[in-house]
C-alpha cells in the first residue's frame, strides 16, 4: 500500500516536472518549442478577432463565431493557466520551500498577473451577465502582453533600461519638475488673457505634455512673456528627447560590451590549453546564440584573442 | 591565357585594388547610372519629353545596351571564383545572379527587352524599374554596406523594438476605441479605424482626431509620450550599433597593429596589409598615429 501510493506520487511529480518543463521553455525540446508555437499563435488570433469584431459590420456578420472562437480560447487558456500553477510547485525542491512557493511567485509575477487578468473577467461575465462589454474587452486586450513571454529580445532591451535606471529616472524628474514649472508659470501669465484654454494648472499641464511630445501645444500665446515660455518649452522638448536617446544609446553599448566582454573571457578560456573541443565549440555557439551575436562579431574576438595570443608569442 | 583574362576581369569588375582601371571602370558605371537617372527624371517633364523624345530614346537603347553588356561579362567572369575544386565555374556565377546586386542589374536592365517584345506593356512598370538602376550604385558606397552591417548586428534589438511599437499600437487604438467609439464613432468606430490614428499620433505626437472625453485626452497624452520613447530606442539603438562597430574595427585594427610590432620592425607586406587595413575600416591617420604611439610607449616599456 505504502510502496504504491509512493510509486502514483513520484509519477505524478514527474509528470508535473515534465510539464512544468515544457511551459516553463527553460529546457529547449520539440515539445516545449510547439507548445510556445501553439500559445503565441493563438494569442495573435485571439488579437486579431479583437480588431476584427470592433468593425461593426464584421460583428453582425460573423458574431457567433468569434462568440465560439473565444469561448474556445479562455478554454485553452483557462487550462494553460491551471497548468502553469499546478506545474509551478515543481520549481523548488521540498528542501527549498514547499510546492506553494513557486506557484505564489508564479500568480504574482507579471505574467501570472497578465495570464489571470486575462482570463478570469470572462467568467464574471458568466456570473454577472449586466457587466459592461467594454471593460470585459479591455481585459481580454491584455492577451497581447503574453507574447512577450516568448520575446527574448524584450528581456534584453528591459535589462539595458534597468541598468541605466538612474539615468532615466533623472530624466522623468526633469519632465516632472519641468511640468509642474511651467504649467504653473503658463497659467500664471496667461490664464487672465486665455481663460479658455488655461483655466486651471491641470489644463495648462495637458498643454505642456503636448508641447513636450508634439513640439506644439494646440495654443498660441497672447504675451510677449507667453511667446517665451512657449519657445523655452519647445526647446526643453528637444533636450529631453537628446537626453532619453542617449540614454538608450549608453545603455545598449553598455549591454553590448558588457557581453563582448563575457564571450571574449569564454574565448581565451577555452583557447588557455590550445585546442577547441566539440564540447567547447557548443558552449561558444550556445552563447552567441543566447546573446544573439553575430558571426562577424564573433569572428572579430576570436581574431583578436588569437592575434593577443601570438603577440605575446603562445602557440 | 582566357583563364587568365576571366580572372583579370573579375578582379576589375569587383574592384580590387589592385588594378588602377578597376576605379576607371566604377566610375564609369557610376556615371551611366547617374545619367541615366537624371534621364528618367527629366522625361518625365511634359515639356522636355515632348522637344527631347528621340534623345532620350537614344540614351536609353546605348544605356541598355551598356548594361547588358556588364552583366554579360560579370556573369562571364565570375566564373574564375571558385576553382574546378571548389565548385565549378557556375557556382560563382549563381552566387552572383541570386545575391541582391546581381538581382538588381537583371531587373534594372532586362524589361527593357521584354519592350521590344511586348509593346503593349504598361510603360510605367517599365519606367520604375529603370529607376532601380540608382541603386547599383550602392555596390559601391562601402559606407551604406557598414550601415547595413551595424543595423545587422542589432537585430535583435531592432525587432523587440518594433514589437513593443507594435503592441503599443494595439493597445493604444483598442483602448482609444473602447473610450470614444460612442462619441466619435467616425474616428475611433473600430479598431482598424482607431489604429490610423494611434500611428499618426505615436510618429507625430499629435492625432488626426482630437479626443472629446477625459480618458481620450489622457489616452492620447500616453501614446504620444510613447512615441517619443519609441523614437530615443531606435535612435538609441542605431548610436550604440555604430558606436559598437567602431570600437570593434579599431580593436581589430590594434590587434594586427600589435601582430605586425611583435618582431620589433614592420615589414613592407605588414605595412601593406595595415594600409588595406586602415582603408577597409576607414580609419583617419591621425587615429592610427594614436594607435602607433600607444603600442610603442607599451613596447618601451
Amino acid at each position: 500500500m505504502t510502496i504504491s501510493t509512493t510509486a502514483v506520487r513520484s509519477r505524478s511529480q514527474h509528470i508535473q516536472r515534465r510539464i512544468f518543463e515544457i511551459l516553463d521553455g527553460a529546457v529547449v525540446d520539440r515539445a516545449s518549442k510547439a507548445c510556445e508555437i501553439f500559445i503565441a499563435s493563438l494569442v495573435v488570433a485571439n488579437v486579431l478577432v479583437i480588431i476584427l469584431e470592433s468593425v461593426p459590420e464584421l460583428h453582425t456578420a460573423y458574431g457567433t463565431y468569434f462568440h465560439i472562437f473565444d469561448l474556445i480560447s479562455v478554454i485553452i487558456f483557462s487550462i494553460e493557466y491551471v497548468l502553469r500553477v499546478w506545474s509551478c510547485g515543481q520549481k523548488y525542491a521540498q528542501e527549498a520551500g514547499s510546492s506553494w512557493r513557486g506557484r505564489k511567485e508564479y500568480i504574482f509575477s507579471a505574467f501570472g498577473m497578465v495570464d489571470f487578468l486575462s482570463t478570469v473577467p470572462f467568467y464574471l461575465q458568466l456570473l454577472f451577465p449586466g457587466a459592461d462589454l467594454r471593460v470585459l474587452r479591455m481585459f481580454r486586450l491584455l492577451r497581447i502582453f503574453k507574447l512577450s513571454r516568448y520575446n527574448s529580445a524584450m528581456d534584453d532591451m528591459f535589462e539595458a533600461i534597468k541598468s541605466e535606471k538612474d539615468s532615466f529616472s533623472s530624466a522623468m524628474f526633469l519632465l516632472l519638475i519641468s511640468c509642474l514649472l511651467f504649467s504653473s508659470l503658463i497659467y500664471i501669465i496667461e490664464g487672465h488673457d486665455q481663460p479658455e484654454v488655461f483655466p486651471s494648472i491641470p489644463a495648462a499641464m495637458h498643454w505642456f505634455i503636448l508641447t513636450i511630445i508634439s513640439g506644439w501645444g494646440n495654443v498660441d500665446p497672447v504675451t510677449y512673456l507667453g511667446v517665451a515660455l512657449v519657445v523655452v518649452t519647445q526647446i526643453l522638448a528637444i533636450a529631453l528627447a537628446a537626453i532619453l536617446t542617449g540614454v538608450v544609446a549608453t545603455a545598449y553599448t553598455a549591454q553590448v560590451q558588457r557581453r563582448e566582454a563575457v564571450y571574449e573571457m569564454e574565448v581565451r578560456e577555452v583557447l588557455a590549453d590550445g585546442v577547441v573541443t566539440e564540447e567547447e565549440r557548443q558552449k561558444l555557439q550556445q552563447m552567441q546564440a543566447k546573446f544573439g551575436m553575430t558571426d562577424e562579431q564573433v569572428e572579430a574576438i576570436a581574431e583578436q584573442v588569437k592575434a593577443e595570443r601570438l603577440a605575446r608569442g603562445e602557440p | 591565357m582566357v583563364n587568365d583574362l576571366k580572372r583579370a576581369l573579375m578582379e576589375i569588375l569587383e574592384g580590387s585594388p589592385k588594378y588602377k582601371v578597376s576605379r576607371y571602370v566604377e566610375w564609369l558605371i557610376t556615371a551611366v547610372v547617374l545619367i541615366n537617372c537624371s534621364a528618367v527624371i527629366l522625361d518625365s517633364v511634359p515639356e522636355i519629353h515632348a522637344v527631347h523624345r528621340d534623345f532620350f530614346h537614344e540614351l536609353e537603347f546605348w544605356s541598355v545596351m551598356f548594361f547588358t553588356l556588364e552583366y554579360g561579362l560579370r556573369v562571364w567572369s565570375l566564373g574564375a571564383k571558385f576553382g574546378p575544386m571548389a565548385g565549378g565555374s557556375w557556382k560563382g556565377r549563381r552566387q552572383y545572379i541570386f545575391s541582391p546586386f546581381g538581382l538588381i542589374d537583371f531587373f534594372a536592365t532586362m524589361p527593357h527587352y521584354l519592350h521590344l517584345f511586348f509593346p503593349t506593356l504598361d510603360l510605367r512598370i517599365l519606367r520604375v524599374l529603370r529607376l532601380l538602376r540608382i541603386l547599383k550604385l550602392s555596390k559601391y558606397n562601402t559606407a551604406l554596406q557598414d550601415l547595413f552591417r551595424a543595423v545587422s548586428s542589432e537585430r535583435r534589438a531592432f525587432g523587440s523594438a518594433a514589437f513593443l511599437l507594435l503592441i503599443a499600437t494595439v493597445v493604444s487604438a483598442s483602448l482609444m476605441h473602447f473610450a470614444e467609439g460612442h462619441e466619435q464613432p467616425e474616428a475611433f468606430g473600430s479598431i482598424p479605424h482607431s489604429i490610423y490614428w494611434s500611428i499618426v499620433t505615436i510618429t507625430s505626437g499629435y492625432g488626426n482626431v482630437e479626443p472629446v472625453t477625459k480618458a481620450g485626452e489622457v489616452i492620447a497624452l500616453l501614446t504620444g509620450f510613447l512615441g517619443v520613447c519609441m523614437a530615443a530606442i531606435m535612435t538609441g539603438i542605431v548610436a550604440s550599433a555604430f558606436s559598437n562597430q567602431m570600437s570593434r574595427k579599431k580593436a581589430a585594427y590594434q590587434s594586427q597593429l600589435r601582430l605586425a610590432l611583435a618582431d620589433g620592425n614592420i615589414s613592407s607586406a605588414e605595412r601593406d596589409s595595415l594600409k588595406q587595413l586602415q582603408a577597409k575600416y576607414r580609419l583617419s591617420d591621425a587615429q592610427v598615429q594614436v594607435f602607433i604611439d600607444e603600442a610603442d610607449k607599451k613596447n618601451v616599456q
